[in-house]
């Protein structure tokens, strides 16, 4: 099982905790020191592992990783394998990758909720759910589409809506969803209604 | 900035990212953050804030706690977001009390329902939404209220939300292996799931399973190592493919599941050989995660039953990796020949030089693990090496607590392999010596034990024995001697070398008794209180041994004044055993004798429990007309404290919340219950010796007293902390004794001194008959704590009734809160619960038995194999692969089958390896299936049959 994941930077901030068996807040922030404390302390070109039982207990392992300026870290128990913890974790940031094109730490800061959504779907209750890259990006994918389109989308589509010549040229059935859904969101009821109803009316059925 | 696609944030939040990146003190960076709440406290609590614009005070409050501030005072909010419409903010208050909250915290109830509604939502992502929180915030008590939806979404469509309800499933059975156990079929059954990583998911829980009970399921072991060449084959989608291999990660999970099957099981493994053998030769070992599933395969191989051919590989497989530049890989090739030693001890002489390299590595890692190996593979010849590097290990580093298990590792090994006592003296003096703090106290005790019975045996041993064990002890007072120069002693230590001086110290005639004392009282005045105490008792023994011997004692001047020092310490314990010792100089040599005898540390105390030597004295008292004594048990809070301990032992369960409200007494009640059975008989001659004379400041409760002492503070049953213990009688609680006792007690109010026997008879009863408990309080307390386990025990045939019905009286429990009686209702449970625990059953027992399917996999597999042997499958792997799952479930739902014969080889494959399989009604389920199959006339004809040509080729 996976007891948790951190992400900080090379000073020791953290910029995502996650445990997998609650920790309180206080609890975290030492956990993070000392693990920072330990990363801090190793040389380079050593093996990507630490033990560290002291911390959390017989058997608990440590991965950790540098990707430029942040530390990834894994910790897990007997039950994981360690290499494929750090490809696991390679497989963690060339999702980061593919949802942010050239992830950096910035983008991890100012998105850390999102960054929350790409690691829930690659680990649930501390087990390894989807390891495949792509169906990561492409759920993650999936629940972004679904957030609401910005305002002036909106507009853009109602304005496509209401030109007769465009609709005429455009498959009926995208533009019927489309503009449900910006119904939706948004309620620009009357424009796209009325649109609809037109559209039942006539024979474009 | 071009990242903050579909998630946008607002430029207040980037300026506060900005300014704690920039902050030059931790000081400066908490005062931005402090600033930063008092905002968030403002907005959030302001009603008029918008719900965007609450959703990103939510996320910059999640960020204010990672920093390590409290955001208390904002988890309200965020579970008020969990109940919104919107998916945006619904997923953001998820996250939120996921990270924010615990899972007993309070407010989890407040989100429990919200979960119930969105795991019935349309919209999958709300389902995978509320998944993710179940998998984070319900405990064991909550577990009931989603389970039946979460089962349900098994089957789902969208293979996404299949994946998270497996997790979730898993995780409910980590956390309450008993509320799951009858849906444990589920798991196998999404082995066989269209979608691989639904497969994958599924293996998570199998392998937990799998773990805590090998035996259920090595029917599987046979579809596992099917899956697992599926996969080696590359017929998984190539979505899964990672660094050019085949998901990986699955075929990890699935060696360390073979590995679990295969261990200690010759036939299991046997099967396993080929595949393992290939994956090892297909690895890609120039690749991390090739050698990650080459780690794997050398696990497997070690824990299966052994074969020489694949353990041969597996040496090869860790020679590269400990010639490898990697430490990663050394330190797999540590782990790895650790494991394997065990099975082929000489295997590690091969890498000696490889192992003494990692041994010196600057890598800590490596070391320790190199460690690991070491003492695992100590031996006597080779554990004066070892200890020492362990020893100069210990002492160069400042971990204390890996020097702690270092120290104990020191410990084990030189008590296992000592090759002679001057060694071992010597490795226990260096480890006292740098970790003795650290050192388990037991190690102490196990050392002096060790002196002791070693010189304890003298007696009766040959005469080198005697020789060597004394001159063992002999060596040790000297080295202590030495030692005791030393300015500062660990106390653990410490307390070894006064133990020792005190009783061997003059034990073979070498030094003087005032040579030791002398030096004792030196260390005493060296070292603070508390390790005086134990050169004191080290004083006290040698002066009772000399006196005992008869010898004329002087005491010497300076341990006159150490005694006087104590006599006016402020520590009681060192003013008592001075006047110990000072007693003892009184005592003649005889009485000294008795109470001090020489070298008795191993000999047992025998202790009369029962007192028997003062019965004469206990009769003469009473006799006197003294009180007899009452065991504190019987004294007070009998039923109310019996009662707590018995629902301990037997449910756990009732820590659960109560939903419903207390409720009243009912003097009603008794008349359910025959009289007969309460009033306990069989235990009334035990009492009239003791209990008459009793003073009872409180009468027995009659059922008119109870209602009103509801309202009163409840003091009895509580023992009174201060004084003497009272003896108040015990009211009626809620719990289940106590409702029948007043019962028993309803129907005769007589006076306080007639009644009160049998108060007692009968709680007294309830203690002791703990285990035979009459069927009307097992089915009160099943009606008011949702049944107990004993009443489980106690029906077998209904069991899976009844702990469903369990299910659906917590469930009406807290849809019903405000109906209190629901609960007290006695005898038989209102059948309204036992409607609604049908449908749960209906939903929780799959209308295809997965074992079924299981077989129709199998025979359909072995069957096709050998026909299709002609045919060239041209299709693109991956469509196969998934067409091959659906193939299978559908074959097992339908069950088309080509030849009945077929079938009952299948069947008879499969059936001994799982006793579950034949359940009553699938036999006839399929046969009907069959029979319908026929009627419609659907032929197998080619679902593809040249798919499985190479399966088992």
């Amino acid at each position: 099982m996976i007891r948790g994941v951190i992400i900080m930077n090379d000073q020791g901030k953290p910029r995502l905790i996650k445990f997998y068996e609650f920790q309180p807040p206080e609890k975290q922030q030492e956990l993070v020191r000392s693990i920072y404390r330990v990363l801090c302390s190793r040389a380079e070109n050593v093996s990507n592992f630490v033990k560290v039982d002291s911390l959390f207990g017989p058997d608990v392992r440590l991965v950790y990783k540098t990707f430029a300026t942040l530390y990834f870290v894994f910790i897990f128990d007997k039950s994981e394998n360690e290499l494929a913890m750090i490809d696991l974790m390679q497989v963690f940031v060339e999702t980061l990758n593919k949802c942010f094109r050239e992830v950096c730490e910035l983008d991890i800061v100012f998105n850390f909720y999102k960054v929350h959504t790409i690691l829930d779907e690659i680990i649930l209750g501390g087990q390894v759910l989807e390891t495949s890259s792509e169906e990561v990006a492409s759920a993650v994918d999936a629940i972004s589409r679904s957030l609401p389109l910005p305002l002036s989308l909106c507009a853009y589509v109602c304005a496509l809506v209401s030109s007769c010549e465009w609709v005429l040229r455009c498959n009926r059935h995208i533009l019927v969803q489309l503009s449900l859904r910006v119904g939706k969101e948004w309620q620009f009821h009357d424009s796209i209604y009325s649109w609809l109803a037109e559209m039942i009316a006539t024979e474009l059925w | 900035m071009g990242s903050q696609g579909g998630f946008g944030q607002s430029k207040e939040f980037l300026d506060l990212i900005k300014s704690i990146g920039e902050s030059r003190s931790k000081a400066e960076e908490d005062r931005i953050v402090l600033r930063e709440v008092e905002t968030l406290k403002v907005r959030l609590n302001d009603p008029n804030t918008p719900k965007y614009k609450l959703k990103e005070y939510i996320i910059r409050l999640l960020y204010v706690e990672m920093l390590g501030h409290d955001a208390s005072f904002g988890y309200i909010h965020a579970v008020k977001m969990t109940h919104d419409e919107n998916l945006l903010l619904k997923r953001t208050g998820y996250l939120a009390v996921t990270l924010f909250l615990n899972e007993d915290h309070d407010l989890i109830i407040l989100i429990v329902n919200t979960i119930q509604k969105d795991l019935k939502s349309d919209n999958f992502l709300v389902v995978c939404a509320a998944l993710n929180a179940v998998c984070r915030l319900i405990n064991e008590e909550t577990i009931p209220a989603v389970l039946p939806q979460v089962v349900d979404l098994l089957g789902h469509q969208k293979e996404a939300v299949r994946k998270k309800a497996v997790m979730a499933l898993h995780r409910f059975s980590q956390k309450a292996p008993g509320s799951v156990s009858h849906l444990v079929s589920n798991f196998r059954k999404k082995l066989c799931d269209n979608d691989p990583g639904v497969m994958g998911a599924a293996l998570c829980p199998l392998f937990d399973l799998i773990n805590a009970d090998v035996d259920k399921y090595k029917d599987l072991a046979v579809s596992f190592v099917n899956i697992l060449k599926q996969v080696a084959e590359r017929r998984l989608p190539k979505s899964y493919d990672y660094h050019q291999m085949p998901a990986p990660f699955i075929q990890i999970k699935l060696l360390k599941i073979l590995s679990l099957l295969g261990t200690g099981d010759k036939k299991a493994s046997e099967q396993m050989y080929t595949i393992v053998g290939d994956i090892m030769r297909k690895c890609d070992s120039t690749s991390n995660i090739g050698n990650a599933i080459l780690y794997e395969s050398i696990c497997c191989v070690s824990s299966l039953h052994p074969n020489p051919k694949l353990l041969e590989a597996a040496a090869d497989a860790i020679a590269k990796f400990l010639k490898s530049d990697s430490h990663n890989l050394k330190y797999l090739g540590i782990d790895a020949l650790t494991r394997l030693i065990k099975i082929n001890p000489e295997i590690a002489e091969q890498h000696q030089l490889a192992v003494i390299d990692c041994l010196e590595d600057p890598d800590d890692t490596l070391k320790r693990k190199t460690f690991d190996l070491l003492y695992k593979m100590t031996s006597s010849s080779n554990v004066e090496v070892i200890v020492d590097r362990m020893i100069e290990y210990m002492i160069s580093i400042n971990d204390s607590h890996y020097k702690t298990e270092i120290a104990s590792r020191c410990v084990e090994l030189a008590e296992q392999f000592a090759p002679n006592n001057q060694w071992f003296i010597q490795t226990m003096n260096k480890v006292f010596e740098h970790a003795a703090d650290l050192v388990n106290a037991k190690v102490a005790h196990n050392l002096m034990k060790l002196i002791a019975e070693g010189f304890g045996e003298d007696d009766d041993t040959a005469d080198s024995q005697l020789r060597s064990s004394a001159g063992f002890v002999a060596i040790r007072v000297e080295s202590y001697l030495r030692i005791m120069g030393e300015p500062k002693l660990p106390s653990a230590f410490l307390q070894v070398i006064c133990w020792v001086l005190g009783e061997y110290g003059i034990a073979d005639g070498k030094y003087s008794a005032s040579y030791i004392i002398g030096k004792l009282c030196d260390v005493a005045e060296a070292h603070p209180d508390d390790d005086t105490v134990k050169v004191v008792t080290g004083i006290m023994k040698i002066y009772s041994f000399e006196i005992a011997s008869g010898n004329p004692v002087d005491l010497l001047p300076e341990c006159q004044s150490l005694i006087e020092e104590m006599l006016a310490s402020h520590s009681t314990d060192l003013q008592q055993r001075a006047y110990e010792l000072q007693s003892i100089f009184t005592l003649d040599a005889r009485a000294v004798k008795k109470i001090m005898p020489m070298d008795s540390t191993c000999d047992d105390i025998e202790i009369d429990k029962n007192l028997s030597f003062l019965d004469g004295y206990v009769q003469q008292a009473i006799e006197n007309g003294a009180q007899p004594y009452i065991p504190e048990s019987e004294r007070l809070g009998i039923s109310s404290i019996s009662d707590f301990r018995s629902h301990d032992v037997h449910e756990p369960s009732t820590h659960a919340l109560r939903f419903e409200a207390y409720e009243l007494p009912k003097p009603s009640l008794p008349h359910n219950i025959p009289p007969v059975l309460a009033s306990s008989t069989e235990l009334v001659p035990v009492e009239p010796s003791y209990v008459i004379d009793i003073p009872h400041p409180t009468s027995a409760p009659s059922a008119s007293d109870t209602g009103s002492s509801e309202l009163k503070l409840r003091l009895d049953g509580v023992q009174k902390k201060w004084g003497r213990p009272t003896y108040s009688s015990p009211a009626p609680s809620s719990s289940s004794t106590d409702l029948v006792k007043v019962q028993n007690e309803a129907p005769r109010p007589d006076s306080a001194s007639s009644s009160k026997p049998k108060t007692r008879d009968s709680s007294y009863d309830s203690r002791k008959q703990q285990t035979e408990i009459p069927p009307e309080k097992q089915r009160l307390a099943a009606s008011l704590f949702g049944g107990s386990s004993k009443s489980e025990g106690r029906q077998p045939p209904s069991q899976k009734n009844s702990k469903t019905q369990n299910h659906t009286s917590d469930k009406s429990r807290s849809s019903k809160a405000s109906a209190p009686d629901t609960a007290v209702k006695p005898s038989q449970p209102p059948p309204d619960l036992l409607d609604l625990g049908e449908p749960s059953i209906a939903s929780s027992v799959p209308s295809v038995d997965p074992f079924k399917q299981f077989e129709g996999l199998f025979d359909f597999t072995q069957e096709t194999t050998p026909a299709s042997t002609g045919g060239v499958d041209g299709a693109s792997k991956d469509s196969d692969f998934t067409s091959l799952f659906a193939d299978m479930s559908l074959s097992a739902q339908s069950n088309i089958d080509p030849n009945p014969e077929s079938n009952g080889l299948g069947g008879s494959k499969v059936e001994p390896t799982s006793p579950q399989l034949n359940k009553g009604p699938n036999l006839k389920e399929a046969l009907e299936k069959d029979a319908l199959v026929r009627q419609v006339g659907v032929t197998p004809s080619g679902q593809n049959p040249n798919l499985f040509k190479d399966l088992l080729g």
